[in-house]
């Protein structure tokens, strides 16, 4: 798994995708951050976040798109689904090498952390409730990214596919208030409270863990469809 | 050893590859001969575990694809067909992805990179990136990411694909070089490479398996008639006549005639017996002269085209004739094995009666044995 981790987090830094998506991240998370602070005058550093799981829903592709499409386009799934590693294997390190990358937008991240504690005093706690719940997000959403990719050859069908249904979870709650407990942004809401509760943690590990073991069936299967 | 077995793969209802088996020895260097969607590359990929065959099985050094897939690919190294390759990274860069893929320990990986590299005439690349390479070198770093780390097999697709004619040469002795160490398959539709490269041709078309043998015994089988290519002068038109000197001759054909004048012939013999020199002898007492003479025998390509096309033509309709027919017979056995079945329990069930009945009359007979015995130890 370390073998992929590294050439797939290496490939993030050498194709500009890794770059552009915490460039990307950062740019509109500050825009956030001058249009809350001076329109609003709100100096809280977890409601930007609410703001930063919205920008996570539309760029989240970004990452995730390429994971799988890109390989069997290419046909070098063939090197990887021929030689010893196991496909759990390359599965997990094509996503943690995609949290990875997370992990160092959010990092980044504390800037604007370390800027408002110079002028106010935000709650270390808080922010760290935040980030963590902000972390558990987005490795669902990588999850379900790296599935959808999974599916299709084409990068454009798996970017629209992965919006569309991140859009879907974030919006049908309000019309159908029977499917709450699938919004994850709602569910991450809690977080930026400074709330960290077992349910909630276990949403977000669940559907990690449900759409990384579907992805490894998808692969298993591919076997004997292609 | 590769042994493939009975293997078919089905993509609905069409079979890309069907019912095919053979046996691929250590050492061996066999090519994969086939037209394009022959089904070679399919039945690569199902031997190196890519994709799944949906009948049969194939066993590599002793161990099945479906179920030990680990020990199977650790000891297969395979050049997939288009050179897939990482083009983000460099050419040293990918060849050590691969040795990391293929895992191989840390302390060895460094210099089976190196060897691999050396071994495909990459170290002046080593530290481009593969995107930037023309084709033959993007061809040679999947075949260094192929040979990387010594697999005791080796199955490349088409290796020489697109290379120029030095680079073919190159590769070409190279492959001839993995022949102590390795079992090579290769596919090609080149066919004067495979003659030139294999010990064992597989001929392969439309999903199944068509021939199997050396390359000479199948030029050799495909011979017929000695076939002699002639270009003479011959001022007097004379040479026509020599088949009533020579009796072999069972026709002479004019191909055309050349901007110097001479004249070009295809000669055909009756047996397999040499007649060149006769012919020489002949012709100048005739006075034609002899500018070229060659001996025409059957060329692997021959052999290929003859028995491809000596083939029967399956129609999709015959393939779902006989499909169906097959269908039938099953359920004929399924039936005909369900009434016999039927007649052994039938059978099972009346000798059971008639035993039940038997025990049930032994058991009266003893009864009344023991009652008269009662009776008679009553009287007594």
């Amino acid at each position: 798994m370390l073998a992929i981790l590294k050439k797939e987090f290496k490939s993030y830094l050498l194709s500009p995708i890794g770059y552009i998506f915490v460039g990307l991240f950062l740019l509109m998370f500050s825009i956030f951050f001058m249009v809350t602070i001076f329109n609003y005058s709100v100096l809280n550093f977890e409601y930007l976040f609410i703001n930063g799981a919205t920008i996570l829903t539309f760029i989240t592709p970004v990452l995730t798109m390429r994971m799988f499409s890109e390989e069997r386009r290419n046909g070098t799934e063939q090197l990887i689904l021929t030689s010893p590693r196991s496909i759990t294997s390359v599965v997990l390190g094509k996503f943690f090498a995609a949290a990875l990358i997370m992990l160092i937008t959010e990092a980044c991240t504390l800037m604007y952390f370390a800027i408002l504690k110079y002028f106010g005093d935000p709650s270390l706690m808080v922010a760290l409730s935040t980030l963590g719940g902000f972390f558990l997000l987005a490795l669902a959403y990588i999850s379900f990214g790296m599935f959808a990719s999974s599916l299709t050859e084409n990068q454009i069908v798996a970017c629209v596919l992965t919006i569309g249904v991140f859009i879907a979870m974030w919006f049908l709650p309000n019309m159908l208030p029977a499917l709450s407990p699938f919004s994850l942004i709602n569910i991450f809401d809690k977080f930026t409270q400074g709330i960290i509760s077992i349910k909630e943690i276990i949403t977000f590990v669940t559907f990690t863990i449900l759409f990384v073991l579907l992805t490894i069936i998808v692969l298993q299967r591919r076997k004997s469809v292609k | 050893m590769i042994e493939v077995k009975n293997v078919s793969k089905k993509y609905g209802k069409f079979y890309a590859v069907r019912d095919i088996s053979f046996t691929i020895k250590d050492g061996e260097i066999v090519g994969f001969l086939g037209r394009n969607g022959a089904g070679k590359s399919t039945t690569m990929n199902m031997i190196t575990g890519f994709i799944e065959p949906t009948e049969g099985s194939i066993i590599v050094n002793g161990y099945d694809v479906d179920r030990k897939p680990k020990k199977v690919k650790e000891q297969i190294g395979y050049m997939p067909e288009g050179t897939p390759l990482y083009y983000d990274l460099t050419v040293k860069e990918f060849v050590t992805y691969m040795a990391d893929l293929k895992l191989l320990p840390r302390k060895e990986r460094k210099t089976a990179v190196k060897k691999a590299i050396e071994e495909t005439g990459l170290e002046k690349v080593q530290n481009k990136l593969t995107k930037n390479l023309s084709r033959g070198y993007k061809q040679r770093v999947s075949m260094a990411g192929a040979i990387v780390g010594d697999p005791k097999i080796l199955i490349l697709d088409e290796p020489t694909v697109g290379l120029d004619p030095k680079q073919v040469i190159e590769i070409r002795e190279l492959i001839k070089s993995f022949r102590k160490n390795h079992t090579v398959i290769l596919s090609s539709h080149i066919l004067s490479e495979v003659s030139q490269i294999c010990e064992k041709v597989i001929i392969i078309d439309k999903g199944e398996v068509v021939a199997v043998d050396t390359p000479n015994n199948l030029e050799k089988e495909t011979t017929e008639n000695n076939v002699l290519r002639l270009t003479v002068e011959d001022e007097n038109d004379k040479f026509e006549t020599i088949k009533e000197y020579i009796s072999n001759i069972k026709e002479i054909k004019f191909v055309t005639k050349n901007d110097d004048k001479s004249k070009e012939y295809i000669v055909e013999t009756n047996s397999n017996e040499d007649i060149r020199k006769e012919m020489f002898s002949k012709c100048a007492e005739l006075g034609v002269v002899i500018l070229e003479m060659k001996k025409d025998t059957a060329s692997l390509e021959d052999a290929f085209i003859k028995i491809v096309e000596d083939r029967p033509e399956y129609s999709e309709k015959e393939i779902e004739k006989q499909e169906y027919e097959k269908e039938l017979e099953d359920l004929r056995k399924e039936i005909t094995e369900k009434k016999e079945a039927k007649e052994f329990k039938k059978q099972a069930k009346k000798e059971e009666k008639a035993r039940k009945k038997a025990a049930k009359e032994e058991q009266k007979a003893s009864k009344e044995a023991s009652k008269e015995e009662n009776q008679e130890g009553g009287d007594k």
